[in-house]
This record gives C-alpha cells, sequence and structure tokens, in this order.
C-alpha cells in the first residue's frame, strides 16, 4: 500500500511538492531575450512576483531592466528577506533616499571596508565633509581646469602609440589579410591606461607605480563586497599598503605639488595633503591615507575606464548618433551623460537606517541595508522616457555642469551614476573631463589619420543567439575591438 | 550616528586570512542544505563570526558564542515570525501564556500517546510522513478540540511560510494565515464564556480574535517536534543495531532524542538582531545587524563535544536535563535546540507551572518514538530507500522528508 492513501501525506505533497523533485539551492533560470524578464510567479492580483535568487543569476547580471521594471513597479522597496537588505528602486526614492543623510545613513564597516579600509564612503556628516574636502578641492574647480591642458596632452600621446608601433602588447593587431585595417582593444590600448596616469598625477604617486595600477584597481573593485573574488582585492590592497607606506613618510617630511601646464605649482597632491593635514587634532594614520588612496585609485580608475569603453561601445552601435557627436563636440558631454544613465558602471549605494523610516508604504526597521539601485532610477520611466533606449538627444536628462541637487530649473534631473546630496562623488568632475576630453582627443585622432571606426564584430563576445553583440548588462564591458579602416 | 567611536575600530580582511578561501555562497549551496555542520566547520575553526556579505549577515558558529548571544536579550533581538511575516499588527502571540502552555502540556500528556498510537496503526508506507510530520498536527487538532480536516491541514502545513524569503511559499502562507484567521473568528465566538480547556476555549476567555489565533499557531514551532521524529528515526534506521539497542531499553529513547537534537537539529540556524552597535566576537556589529546563529555548526563544536560528528548516545558530555535559560546544566552542555527558542521563560519553574515548551517538545519525541519502538519492532527502511536529511530550501527545516519503512 503507497502512503498516498494517507489524506495528509496527500496534503503535504500537494502543499509541498514532496513527490516532486526538491527544489535546489539556486535559481535555475535560462538567458532570457534581453528586455524580457522569467516569470518568477504571480500574486493573486496578478502582479508578478520576485524571487530573491534571481540577484544571483547570470541572466541578472547580462539582463537586469526588466526585472528592476517589475521591482519599480510592483515592489518600489522590496524587502529581500534573502539577502536581508530592502531594495530602492525608483528613482525619487533613491534620490529622497541619498538627500537624507539623517536617516540614511552610511556605517562604518560596510560593504567596501573589507577591501579598502575605513574611508568616506562610511562616513555621515561632519566626519564625512571633513574627509571629503581634504581632496575633493583637487578634482574640482580651477585646481581642474588648470590640468586640462596636460590631460588633453596625454591623450594624444597614448593614442599616437597605435599609429606608431609602440602600443601596448596585445593593443592593436594589423589584418594581414585585409590591407589598411587594424583593430584596436580600446580598453588595453587606451581605457585601463589612460584614467591611471590622470589619477596618479593628482595623486602625486610616482610615474614607476604605474604599472601596478590597473592590478590594483581592478582587483580591489572585483573585491568589494565580499564577493567570490574578495581574496585577490584584499591582497591588493595589502600590495597598494606596502607600497604607499615608504612614500607616506616622504611626504609627511616633504610634501610634493602639482604642477600646472606652465611647470607652476597648483597645490600639494592628494597624498601630500593627505599626509600633512590635521584632522581632528591630529595627523591621518598611514592606514587612513592607504584607505582614502584605495578608494581614490578603486573609484578614479575603474569607473573611468568602465564609462570610456560603455560609451564608445554604445555609440558606435548608434552610428547616426556617433556621427552627430564627430560632428559636434559639444555633444560629448551629454554623450557621457547618457552613457552613465544607459549604462553606468556602478549599480548603487548602500545606506542604512537611523531610525524606523517608512517608504511606500514598507517600514524599514532602524538599522537595515537599504540598496539604492542607481541602475533601476537611471531607467525609471516615470523620470526618462523610452529608458532603454540610448539617446544622447534625450531631452529629459540633465547633461550640464555635475551638481550636487540632482536636478535644474527647468526639472531635468541628471542620472545616478555618481549620487546625487552629500555623497555625490567627488571624482565626477574630473571623471567626466578624462572621458570627454579623452574620446574628443580619439575621435580628432581617428579623423586625423582619416579612418573610419567601427565595432570589430568578430571579435567581441555575442549575446546568446549567437550573433548579436553581448549587452553591457550590469557594470562594463571588459573589452572592446574597434575596427579602424581607411575612410572611404 | 555618534562620532569617532566605531571609525577607529580596525578590522580590515588581510590576505592569507584563514577565511580567505571560503566563498560565501556556499552558505546557501545544496552542500549546506544537506549538510550545514560540513560547510560551516572551516568557519568554526578559522573565523569564528564569519561576515556574509551577499547574506548580509555575521554567521556565529561555536557553541559558546552561539548560546551567550541566545541568553543576551539586552543586545539581540528576536524578531517573532509574526513580524518578518508583516503580520504583527494582526494580533498578538497568546503562546507564552500559562492557560496557553497548560493546555497544550495536558493534550500532550493525556493524548499524545493515543495519538501517536492510531497513527502507528494507520501508517501504510512513509513513517515520515504519515506518522512523524502529521503528528503535531493531530496533536493540536485534538487541543483545538476540532476535527482534522484536509482544509485546516493545508493551512497548518503552509502557514510557517509567510515568513519565507521564497515569494510563492510565502504567499501561500499568507494566504493560510488569513484564511486560520477567518476559521477561528466563529469558533471563538461560540466557545467563549463556555467551560470547554481546548485551546480555542482557552484563548477565547484570553480575549482572542481570530487574528490571535493565526499569529499563536505562526509562532507555535512547526519544525522541532516533526523533524527531531523524522531524524532520530533516520538514525536509527540507518544506523546498525541502534533500533535494537533502543528498543531493548527505553531509557535509551530519551538519551538518542537529546543526541538528535545535538546532531541533527532540524532548525540549523536561528536569527537575533543587534539592538545596538555591539563589539562582540572580534567584530563590530552594528546596530541592526543580523546575526545568524548557527545551530549545525555550535552543536558539533569539538570545543564542546568529544568527536563531535558521531552519533552516540551513550555520550556522556551531552546534557541530559533541560537546561533552564543557560544551555548547560551539570556542568554539560545541552544540544541546541533552536525552534524552541530560549529553553525557558521561567528560570525556576514553580510547580503550579506548566512545563516549558522545549520539555513538552522533548518529551513528545520521546513518547511518540516510544510507541513506534514498542507497536512496530524490527522495522526496516524499504528496499531501495535511501532517505536523506536536507532541508528543502535555505531556512527552512533541515529534517527527512521521506521514510519508507516496511517490517
Amino acid at each position: 500500500m503507497a502512503a498516498d492513501g494517507c489524506p495528509f501525506h496527500q496534503v503535504l505533497d500537494e502543499t509541498l511538492g514532496l513527490s516532486a523533485t526538491a527544489p535546489t539551492a539556486r535559481l535555475d533560470v535560462p538567458l532570457m531575450p534581453l528586455g524580457t524578464a522569467f516569470d518568477m510567479g504571480r500574486a493573486d492580483d496578478g502582479a508578478p512576483l520576485v524571487d530573491p535568487r534571481i540577484f544571483d543569476t547570470t541572466e541578472f547580471q547580462r539582463n537586469p531592466y526588466p526585472y528592476y521594471r517589475i521591482l519599480r513597479d510592483h515592489h518600489p522597496v522590496f524587502h529581500d528577506t534573502l539577502h536581508n537588505c530592502y531594495w530602492v528602486t525608483r528613482y525619487d526614492d533613491v534620490t529622497a533616499g541619498y538627500n537624507d543623510d539623517e536617516g540614511f545613513n552610511t556605517i562604518p564597516k560596510g560593504m567596501s571596508n573589507g577591501v579598502l579600509g575605513n574611508t568616506q564612503l562610511e562616513l555621515s556628516g561632519i566626519e564625512h565633509r571633513r574627509r571629503r574636502n581634504l581632496y575633493g578641492r583637487h578634482l574640482v574647480g580651477q585646481a581642474l581646469d588648470k590640468r586640462i591642458p596636460i590631460i588633453e596632452r596625454l591623450a594624444q600621446e597614448m593614442i599616437a602609440t597605435w599609429f606608431d608601433g609602440t602600443a601596448p602588447e596585445g593593443a592593436v593587431v594589423v589584418d594581414e589579410a585585409r590591407p589598411g585595417r587594424r583593430s584596436i582593444e580600446l580598453a588595453k590600448a587606451f581605457a585601463n591606461d589612460f584614467p591611471i596616469r590622470v589619477v596618479c598625477q593628482v595623486l602625486g604617486f610616482p610615474d614607476e607605480a604605474r604599472s601596478q595600477f590597473f592590478y590594483w584597481y581592478s582587483s580591489m573593485m572585483n573585491g568589494l563586497g565580499g564577493s567570490e573574488t574578495a581574496h585577490i582585492g584584499i591582497r591588493a590592497r595589502q600590495d597598494l599598503e606596502d607600497y604607499v607606506a615608504d612614500l607616506v613618510d616622504a611626504r609627511r617630511r616633504e610634501p610634493t605639488y602639482l604642477l600646472d601646464d606652465n611647470g607652476e605649482p597648483i597645490g600639494k597632491d592628494i597624498i601630500s595633503e593627505l599626509c600633512t593635514t590635521v584632522v581632528d587634532g591630529d595627523l591621518l594614520s598611514a592606514e587612513e591615507i592607504t584607505s582614502n588612496i584605495a578608494l581614490i585609485v578603486g573609484g578614479g580608475g575603474e569607473t573611468t575606464r568602465g564609462a570610456i569603453l560603455n560609451m564608445w561601445y554604445l555609440l558606435l552601435q548608434h552610428p547616426e548618433q556617433f556621427d552627430a557627436v564627430r560632428a559636434d563636440e559639444s555633444l560629448w558631454g551629454p554623450a557621457f551623460h547618457e552613457t552613465l544613465r544607459h549604462s553606468s558602471s556602478i549599480g548603487g549605494q548602500p545606506r542604512h537606517t537611523s531610525y524606523d523610516i517608512t517608504v511606500r508604504g514598507v517600514t524599514i526597521p532602524a538599522g537595515s541595508l537599504v540598496n539604492m539601485v542607481d541602475f533601476s532610477a537611471n531607467h525609471d520611466d516615470r523620470i526618462f522616457a523610452d529608458p532603454e533606449h540610448f539617446d544622447v538627444f534625450r531631452p529629459d536628462l540633465y547633461t550640464g555642469k555635475i551638481i550636487r541637487s540632482g536636478y535644474d530649473r527647468d526639472g531635468r534631473r541628471s542620472h545616478m551614476a555618481f549620487g546625487v546630496g552629500p555623497h555625490l562623488c567627488p571624482g565626477a568632475w574630473i571623471s567626466q573631463q578624462e572621458a570627454v576630453l579623452g574620446s574628443k582627443v580619439l575621435a580628432r585622432e581617428l579623423t586625423r589619420h582619416g579612418v573610419a571606426v567601427s565595432i570589430d564584430a568578430e571579435r567581441m563576445p555575442k549575446d546568446i543567439d549567437g550573433t548579436s553583440l553581448a549587452p553591457i548588462g550590469l557594470g562594463a564591458i571588459r573589452s572592446l575591438w574597434l575596427a579602424l579602416e581607411p575612410a572611404t | 550616528m555618534s562620532a569617532f567611536r566605531t571609525y577607529e575600530v580596525y578590522q580590515r580582511a588581510r590576505p592569507g586570512q584563514p577565511s580567505a578561501q571560503f566563498r560565501a555562497r556556499q552558505l546557501s549551496s545544496e552542500d549546506a542544505l544537506v549538510d550545514p555542520a560540513a560547510v560551516l566547520a572551516p568557519l568554526r575553526a578559522a573565523e569564528p563570526c564569519y561576515r556574509d556579505w551577499p547574506g548580509n549577515a555575521f554567521w556565529v558558529t561555536r557553541y559558546d558564542d552561539v548560546t551567550s548571544v541566545f541568553t543576551d536579550d539586552a543586545n539581540y533581538e528576536t524578531r517573532p515570525l509574526a513580524v518578518l511575516a508583516e503580520v504583527d499588527t494582526h494580533g498578538r502571540n497568546l503562546g507564552d501564556e500559562v492557560e496557553v502552555l497548560r493546555c497544550l502540556e495536558r493534550t500532550a500528556d493525556e493524548q499524545g500517546e493515543a495519538i501517536a498510537r492510531r497513527l502507528v496503526a494507520e501508517m501504510s508506507a512513509d513513517m515520515a510522513t504519515e506518522v512523524c510530520l502529521r503528528f503535531p498536527f493531530e496533536l493540536l487538532c485534538a487541543a483545538l478540540a476540532v476535527e482534522p480536516a484536509a482544509e485546516l491541514a493545508r493551512w497548518w502545513i503552509t502557514l510557517p511560510g509567510a515568513a519565507s524569503w521564497y515569494p510563492q511559499v510565502r504567499r501561500a502562507g499568507l494566504a493560510a494565515f488569513d484564511a486560520l484567521a477567518a476559521w477561528a473568528e466563529p469558533l471563538l465566538a461560540s466557545r467563549s464564556g463556555g467551560e470547554g480547556d481546548d485551546l480555542l476555549s482557552v484563548m477565547a476567555s484570553l480575549g482572542a480574535r481570530g487574528g490571535d489565533v493565526a499569529i499563536t499557531l505562526l509562532e507555535l514551532d512547526q519544525a522541532t517536534v516533526p523533524g527531531v521524529l523524522t531524524n532520530v528515526w533516520w538514525h536509527l534506521l540507518t544506523v546498525p543495531g541502534l533500533q535494537d539497542e533502543v528498543g531493548a531499553d527505553h531509557l535509551l529513547v530519551k538519551a538518542a532524542v537529546l543526541e538528535t537534537i545535538r546532531h541533527s537539529p532540524p532548525v540549523v540556524h536561528a536569527d537575533r538582531w543587534a539592538r545596538r552597535e555591539v563589539e562582540r566576537f572580534g567584530r563590530l556589529l552594528p546596530e541592526g545587524a543580523l546575526v545568524r546563529l548557527s545551530a549545525a555548526a555550535a552543536n558539533r563544536d569539538p570545543a564542546v563535544f568529544g568527536e563531535p560528528d558521531s552519533f552516540d548516545i551513550h555520550r556522556r558530555d551531552l546534557c541530559q536535563r533541560e537546561a533552564r535559560g543557560q544551555y548547560r546544566a551539570d556542568g554539560l552542555a545541552s544540544g541546541i535546540s533552536l525552534g524552541t527558542g530560549v529553553p525557558t521563560k521561567h528560570p525556576a519553574v514553580p510547580e503550579d507551572r506548566p512545563r516549558s515548551r522545549y520539555a513538552i517538545a522533548r518529551d513528545l519525541a520521546v513518547r511518540v518514538t516510544s510507541v513506534v519502538l514498542d507497536e512496530l519492532p524490527g522495522l526496516h527502511l524499504a528496499p531501495g530507500a535511501q532517505p536523506v536529511i536536507r532541508s528543502r530550501r535555505f531556512g527552512e527545516p533541515r529534517m527527512c522528508w521521506s521514510l519508507p519503512v516496511v517490517r
């Protein structure tokens, strides 16, 4: 006699599905067509449900936006009890959270701490302002303006190597079968190293440290948040600390200075500034200086690299927009901002509630982790029409001078890649200058050499259909192969 | 947030740290569903408070650390299932009321054995579903003095899912919660003011509404009794000679149950939240931090139990008495049974108080196991059966969901 003769067994089987295969720990989800979400079930009112395991899948990394749309439309404050956090996904809620430094605080020992160490990312209020101001002024205003010619010349020098045979190994491939055609890997040939060299100069790092920079920033950024590669990030951070130790001693004794294009001192470089500044009656410790350097290295390297690669990847997939930008250099700014709206390389910022706060009817207890999802805010169609579409001419995106408020007098909103409010990215301005100046120079040089540029699709990763280019998904593409051919 | 107090606490990860090779995803992996103690053993040895970033939790794995958090209500908050299910405003939990405990104790003592004998007599093939998992439901129906209808069984089974992270299970659980509350309302009204000593009458006398009944049932701990029963029988059926030995000396049944609670606890971890910023276990736990206390790992702590991975009903280092609030009596550690929470809220139990839920659950497990040994001596696994103890999903009870048996 079978057990299913027992009425209780039958009810158990119906409700728990005992006779079916036991559920697996991971969500078994296929890769879906872009823009389409995997069906995770429906509530009684027809609203789509969200299985929090989706956040751990390859599908989500590759095709996140339909899932964010579900969250925004049906669960704008989603309590994810599997990951013990709340996901806030609408633009207005994210910006309100960023601007409410009191209610949504940053906590010490946050996600970046394990690798970067104690940084201003984890501070709020006056503590945050004091530390941020130590080097923030080097990255904006006159100090930055005076350095623009140096940044521009640096880009020219790097791009010149593509044509004179001195480009980094593996960055340029000449196609013997197709005369005049060459393939350039933009990351190796430019985007990996260009932000590093700018940041190196602003920090006051000796030139010989440059060779280590890519290792430091890519390892540390990939190791944040206890990721699978955290141990690599931790090792890189230790390596950076070992390198910086002697430098700190030297700069404490003898600060060095940033120079403008004429060799005139602009002010102390950032490391010297950190080494000699007294905060709350005390010098910063070597550990704290290293942590801040780690933050600048990571923030200044990886994010700008991603912005440059994503911007060129998107523009080249929209040739009419690319042509317009090349024809009118003032459009590089909007192109940069639209790239960061459409495909930012930073997903969001964690915050913690200082007290119980109710948002959209959901009460978030004090001390809870709230993930403010910039990716989703940037694709909120309550703010940006047709948000999945890349459009440098978009009228609803603020693309002017970066502002802390996040909106202009006409009510246009900025993207969230730099955040808003007190924690607005201090490197936003220099990052924009690097990406825009570098891209301008690159486009000019391509014109000067009489070459047409397109994506070298043969060398690029493909999407699941085997023919389309792989989507950017969350983060930034790792490499971008350009095909350069004589212009017809 | 206050000044510099926390910022200066230095705890950056270092290369070569023993846990550096540990992957947080292991904590919710298939391996962890089947054998969490094995997955957590490296953490217990190397990093007693592991920062699980993807799960946003701190995992505590050593016995003394786990029990220290359990008994530290000043620093750590327990969030009831009703809060996690976000139904806490629908009523109140009456489970700790003396009258309710007394009713549960009385039903367990007076009817538990008879119910067990009936279920064993009716069992056709699968002891896990037909006896172990069914028994608490039948006992509850007896306590409520209602017929064990299929609908009620469905609500009872799905109710704990109201606090689940899994959306479909949560939805079903919340539906069951509402259905139970609606079902109880007229029953409470009809039994209010009566002379009955059943659970509904007792709750009616306490002024309960339907929502109170639903919350009380939600918080009643559905996992420990059936989980201990399936797991003890998994051992009795798979360890050669063990069933014969225990069957020959029923005094060993209690030892087998207690060793099962230690070796194979059905509730593998419990959650607490830091009420304020606490520096413990070499870490800074921020206010609101989720501290995940692993019974699976703590109960196998070699610092407390000799040869912790072996199932040994004769072990001398396990407390045989109810540990009242301290997890230790006679200087010995007890197996942590998280489903029952802190063993009792009354450290010194006067004679006129009912036994704690821990004691009631333990005694029920002993009684049902004894009944099965009496009624079905020489039980064997069905040919080809390979039952496993596992959690179906992360956070769900770890028990044996199927035990096909033959005489």
